[in-house]
């Protein structure tokens, strides 16, 4: 128990100094800091609306998070929950946009299957080359994101453009009606059910399975488990793939649910994002379901921001790398470091 | 011809620049995917302190100044606090993007970019066709050569690179790691700031938001494919900028029967195969399980 | 000797602790110059500390470094090289990508600070030359034969004009004839007058090549400098190993651990049958693809039978661990097959070879046989939950009870389940390892160094844990490179030289039958 309030205490302590580092980069810019992170409490937490917005980013967050959560684990640093979640986003479109017409209770399953194999797919070319020939995934999964981006712009002003779109962004035909899980862009009993099942199942998997426990052997130490007769290839992809598919499922959603269209260039940090709340949360999948909400609040104030508080939404953005920069820190400077390190040596 | 050579010295040295920074860093042991956050950090001072100072020196200058205090930044964050280096990159990746979006609109308002009047200096009509080009472009091999002589031909560049590969070995002949990797981030920072000026300023005259557009990663996958090596590394580099000019080629031979946006991933799609084949070159199967942490011995 | 008063190097009062543990309390001894000096002790005496200590590398807590009279500034590598200290590290600390030349010159001073690769390799080849080492200016490190490796570790030191000589167990990486041409080599040193400090673990060798001898014992020093004339193996013997080791130990356990055996000449009673049953391990003329790990194996046949230790000898680097991975089904077998209990394994995974009795004490404890940053009980059940599918679902707080109840009975000193295993001891880790690997169903156990750094009380342990699973019919292969080791526990022995089995030996072996088989002379 000690442990983790431990972790958590460390946790805060760091997010805090990363706000502190944001209020001097604000100040620096010319805008008030104790304005800037009260406007962002106001479009985050302050009211029910903030509250529900903040949900409605929050939760797809939370099932790209738990992918990141789930690779992370493996040993896997997936980089490219970005590059999956829009891959998931483009399949449940072409599929969605395909059936037209079709009845829901076929389309809708048929939709997130493809959602959740096209963010598969996108994590498994980087972990397979990875297991094969030991090509870095953290470099395969960063251009997967960059690929996965062109390729969005290309199928909303291409294959999957809405030839009525009057919009500055390129993006595809709506949703119809029968298939949205959710009305307007706003949060649903479904997406809720859906998440909450999700993150059960998951839990279970780490922490109630043999998976679970070897998958986090392998990724803190692969040589010991291969040693131990494990086949790290299996293990290793297995969780990979079930991180991109998790990260397409988020995609799918995005789709059906709130936004309720494809858009080029939407959610550009969601991937980061989430890998943001998945170390935050230090790889435990109860505690992603609170970090998630948290950033998710981040997300709607960004929104809030510029519209209602006149404030750059860059804002944000700073927030989140700021907290990025620190987050993984392992220890305090100077004698503490230093008594560590000469341990490490000797021992 | 010309202009082939022309687009990808343009594209390229930037690349270059900014690849040399991260041959230093991973010769001393740092996965540094802070180079994306540094670049833009180069390019937005550029522009923007050549606006308000009318003097091209004075934005790199400040470029220069604002990417080493970020470097020193990124060595405290992984050195000190021991956080893991691709993460805290990343970050700095961040906040390079987002604090140039901030400054960009705490000066100019809400506005998509800055146009600075004028741009580098020109390499002048002496050089013909490509006096076009910055003269960045002109010291671009000597970059590249003072790299290479100060980590191939040099005992500082052995020492560093024995911290990068035996952090131990380093410190038992009175070398201090840590302070080597602090040196070697902070030139890096210097050839970040010139890799982004020459962005923003060798052609364009432009400072957008997001203009980097992962050449930062993409510099950071050609360190990784050249091995570190200077000269190397510089080729994987160009080799990404030849692939990329050859799409822009590509596309007005062929116009609009091949996507547009899909030429564009071509020099990402180059790179994953060159970190595939130097993965396979170098016997495979054996990434680094380390997630990039710095070693102590 | 010397007429000068000021010993070469003296420490005063040095204490160190890393985070809670005592690594040196109190130490101060004086070395006087021109002499070959000893200090011993078992493992975690803190006789690294002391010499990393003296160089400059960690820095103590309190206490002060003498070189001639005068102060050195403390855990300075720089200012200490300057006065004169040198270490060679016992796990050489060389880039292994670096060439031969440039592993000179990166802890080298003066010349110009751009050199022209050829000037610098003529330079450091005469360097070389001069020192009597045998080895080309551009091959790689991690391409040299471990003895060639010291050896060049050993010029690095003397780049800079040394004057005290610290070599860190140099002698456990080397086979009997490659320790003869070490002492050589550093006697010709103290001529020269270099004061030569050797950290040895071996009563035998310190009584061969050193003038004095000092003992550390639990981070304490228990006597010297003395001179070694003025004293003998069975004295040492008792200094090393002190007064209160847990369990008893017999009087050739004791030799073995402290080196002081000539050779093994009393006959372990061995458990009967070796001929008529059937082996548990029976390996035909295997030969493995050459990989970047080490030699291949080049037709090797092995057998061990039921109730059997057989020990594999060689300096360190002829082929064991390839060995050991292509018993583990992680090594290409290009010919030749691997029978375990009558069984072609050939080319069955180690998941399969381990439900059918192989089990593995990998040389690595650290990175092969625990991941350090998981919890205790993840470690230890690891092999048990590889046998079922990945999708089972399991009960961790039962495991943990069992993984509890098991520790306990192995003695393992822990306070929960759920730390991490690299806050263990390194032997309260290695009994860790044990319990896993040593159950009711193993029937052929791999030990690959399973004592390396084990003090006396620990490697006393791992001996009874092997003899007991002997005892009950366990076949199991041990490969060290501690000779001594071997002579004491094992029925047989085997040497390995370049990845061929170059020699087997029963008892009583002899030290110098098996020293000409480890370095090539043949049967």
């Amino acid at each position: 128990m000690i442990g983790y309030l431990t972790q958590v205490v460390r946790a805060l302590a760091f997010v805090f100094i990363a706000l502190l580092l944001c209020s001097i980069i604000f100040e620096f810019a010319g805008f008030s800091a104790p304005l800037m992170f009260q406007s962002i409490a106001e479009g985050a937490f302050m009211s029910a609306r903030a509250w529900q917005n903040s949900l409605r980013w929050g939760l797809p967050l939370f099932l790209t998070a738990l992918g990141v959560v789930i690779s992370f684990r493996c040993g896997f640093f997936n980089i490219g929950a970005q590059g999956q979640f829009y891959m998931g986003a483009i399949a449940a479109t072409f599929v969605v946009d395909g059936l037209n017409g079709q009845p829901a209770f076929i389309v809708v399953p048929l939709t997130f299957a493809a959602g959740i194999l096209g963010g598969a797919v996108w994590a498994a070319w980087p972990g397979i080359l990875r297991v094969r020939s030991g090509t870095d995934e953290v470099i395969t999964t960063l251009m997967g994101n960059f690929i996965a981006g062109l390729l969005l712009i290309y199928v909303t002003s291409g294959p999957l453009k809405d030839p009525s779109g009057t919009g500055q962004a390129a993006s595809s035909r709506p949703v119809g009606e029968m298939y949205r899980i959710s009305a307007g862009n706003s949060l649903s009993p479904t997406i809720i059910v859906i998440c909450v099942l999700v993150g059960v199942a998951m839990w279970v998997l780490v922490n109630r399975t043999s998976f679970g426990v070897l998958s986090s052997l392998a990724g803190r130490n692969p040589i010991m488990i291969v040693w131990q007769g494990a086949k790290l290839s299996r293990l290793g992809l297995v969780g990979f793939v079930i991180g991109g598919g998790l990260a397409g499922l988020a995609g799918t959603i995005e789709v059906l649910g709130p936004i309720g269209r494809l858009s080029s260039g939407m959610l550009p940090t969601h991937g980061f994002t989430a890998i943001l709340i998945a170390l935050v949360a230090n790889l435990s999948v109860m505690a992603t379901a609170f970090v998630a909400v948290f950033f998710g609040g981040l997300a709607a104030a960004g929104l809030y921001l510029p519209v209602l508080a006149g404030l750059p939404a860059a804002a944000i953005d700073i927030i989140n790398a700021a907290i990025a920069l620190f987050i993984t820190a392992r220890t305090w400077p100077k004698r503490l470091a230093g008594l560590l390190r000469v341990r490490q040596e000797t021992s | 011809m010309d202009d082939t050579l022309i687009a990808i010295l343009r594209s390229g040295t930037p690349l270059i620049y900014v690849t040399l920074a991260g041959v230093l860093a991973q010769r001393a042991g740092i996965w540094h995917l802070g180079l994306e956050g540094l670049m833009i950090i180069g390019a937005c001072a550029a522009v923007v302190g050549t606006v308000q100072s009318g003097s091209v020196l004075v934005g790199l200058g400040i470029g220069i100044v604002l990417c080493v205090l970020a470097s020193a930044l990124l060595w405290f964050v992984i050195e000190k606090l021991r956080a893991n280096p691709i993460i805290a990159g990343l970050g700095l990746t961040g906040l390079g993007l987002g604090g140039t979006d901030l400054a960009v609109q705490a000066i100019y308002g809400s506005q998509a970019s800055v146009n600075a009047p004028f741009g580098m200096p020109r390499l002048g009509d002496a050089f013909g066709q490509y006096g076009v080009l910055s003269i960045l472009v002109l010291f671009m091999p000597l970059a590249v050569a003072s790299v290479w002589v100060l980590t191939r031909r040099t005992r500082w560049g052995l020492q560093l690179a024995a911290c990068g590969e035996h952090p131990f070995a380093a410190r038992s002949v009175g070398v201090n790691p840590a302070r080597m990797r602090l040196a070697a981030l902070c030139l890096g920072g210097v050839f970040c700031a010139i890799g982004g000026a020459e962005l923003s300023m060798g052609s364009l005259q432009i400072f957008a938001y997001g203009m980097t557009a992962g050449r930062g990663f993409m510099a950071f996958a050609a360190v990784i494919f050249g091995a570190a090596h200077p000269v190397g590394a510089t080729g994987a580099s160009l080799f990404f900028a030849i692939v990329g000019a050859l799409g822009i080629r590509a596309q007005l031979l062929f116009g609009e029967r091949v996507p547009h946006d899909l030429l564009l991933a071509l020099p990402y799609i180059a790179t994953v195969i060159g970190v595939w084949i130097s993965g396979k070159l170098r016997g495979g199967a054996k990434a680094a399980a380390t997630f990039g942490e710095l070693r102590d011995y | 000797m010397t007429s000068s008063s000021a010993p070469a190097l003296a420490c005063r009062d040095i204490t160190v602790n890393f985070g809670d543990v005592t690594a040196l309390s109190d130490v101060s001894v004086g070395f006087t110059e021109g002499l070959i000096h000893a200090v011993v002790g078992q493992n975690g005496a803190g006789k690294t500390t002391f010499a990393r200590v003296a160089a400059g590398i960690v820095r103590p807590d309190s206490g002060a470094v003498e070189i001639e009279g005068q102060n050195v500034p403390l855990g300075n590598v720089g200012r200490a090289r300057a006065a004169g200290i040198e270490l060679v590290h016992q796990s050489f600390a060389l880039p292994p990508s670096f060439t031969v030349a440039e592993a000179m010159e990166y802890g080298a001073e003066g010349g110009r600070s751009i050199y022209a690769r050829g000037a610098m390799e003529r330079r450091w080849t005469r360097h070389l030359e001069m020192l009597g080492v045998q080895v080309g200016p551009r091959e790689r490190v991690r391409d040299l034969p471990v003895e060639t490796q010291q050896a060049v570790e050993i010029a690095r030191a003397l780049v800079t004009d040394a004057r005290i000589l610290i070599l860190d167990e140099p002698t456990a990486v080397l086979s009997p004839a490659g320790i003869d041409n070490l002492f050589a080599r550093l006697k010709v040193m103290q001529e020269n007058g270099v004061t030569i400090i050797l950290i040895l673990h071996k009563i035998r060798e310190v009584l061969a090549v050193a003038d004095t001898v000092t003992v550390l014992r639990g981070g304490k020093l228990v006597e010297g400098p003395i001179a070694t004339d003025a004293t003998d193996a069975a004295q040492l013997s008792a200094s090393i190993i002190g007064t209160n080791v847990a369990g008893d130990i017999s009087e050739t356990d004791r030799e073995a651990l402290v080196g002081a055996a000539e050779e093994s000449d009393t006959v372990e009673p061995i458990a009967a049958e070796t001929e008529d049953t059937l082996a548990i391990l029976d390996i035909r003329n295997v030969t493995t693809r050459q990989d970047a790990e080490g030699p291949a194996l080049d037709k090797v046949a092995l057998r061990v039978g039921r109730g059997e230790i057989v020990g594999v000898a060689g300096v360190e680097g002829n082929g064991q661990r390839t060995l050991v991975r292509a018993l583990s089904h992680l090594a290409d077998i290009v010919s030749g097959s691997i029978e375990l209990s009558g069984t072609d394994v050939t080319r069955t995974p180690l998941s399969n070879r381990r439900a059918n009795g192989l089990r593995v004490i990998p040389f690595e404890r650290n990175s092969e046989g625990l991941s350090l940053s998981s919890a205790l009980w993840e470690n230890w059940a690891a092999r048990t939950l590889l046998l079922g599918g990945s999708l089972k679902l399991i009960n961790p707080a039962q495991l943990k009870k069992t993984c509890v109840d098991t520790l306990s009975r192995w003695g393992v000193r822990f306070s929960s389940p759920n730390q991490p295993a690299g806050s263990l001891s390194g032997g309260n880790a290695q009994k860790l390892i044990l319990a896993r690997e040593i159950d009711d169903d193993a029937t052929l156990i791999i030990a690959a160094q399973p004592t390396r750094g084990l003090d006396v009380g620990a490697t006393a342990f791992v001996w009874r844990a092997l003899r007991e699973a002997r005892a009950r019919g366990c076949g199991i292969l041990l490969i060290s490179s501690d000779l001594d080791e071997l002579f004491d526990i094992s029925d047989r022995i085997v040497v390995m030289l370049s990845g061929r089995i170059n020699g087997e030996f029963s008892r009583p072996f002899h030290l110098a039958d098996i020293g000409t088989a480890m370095t090539g002379a043949g049967r």
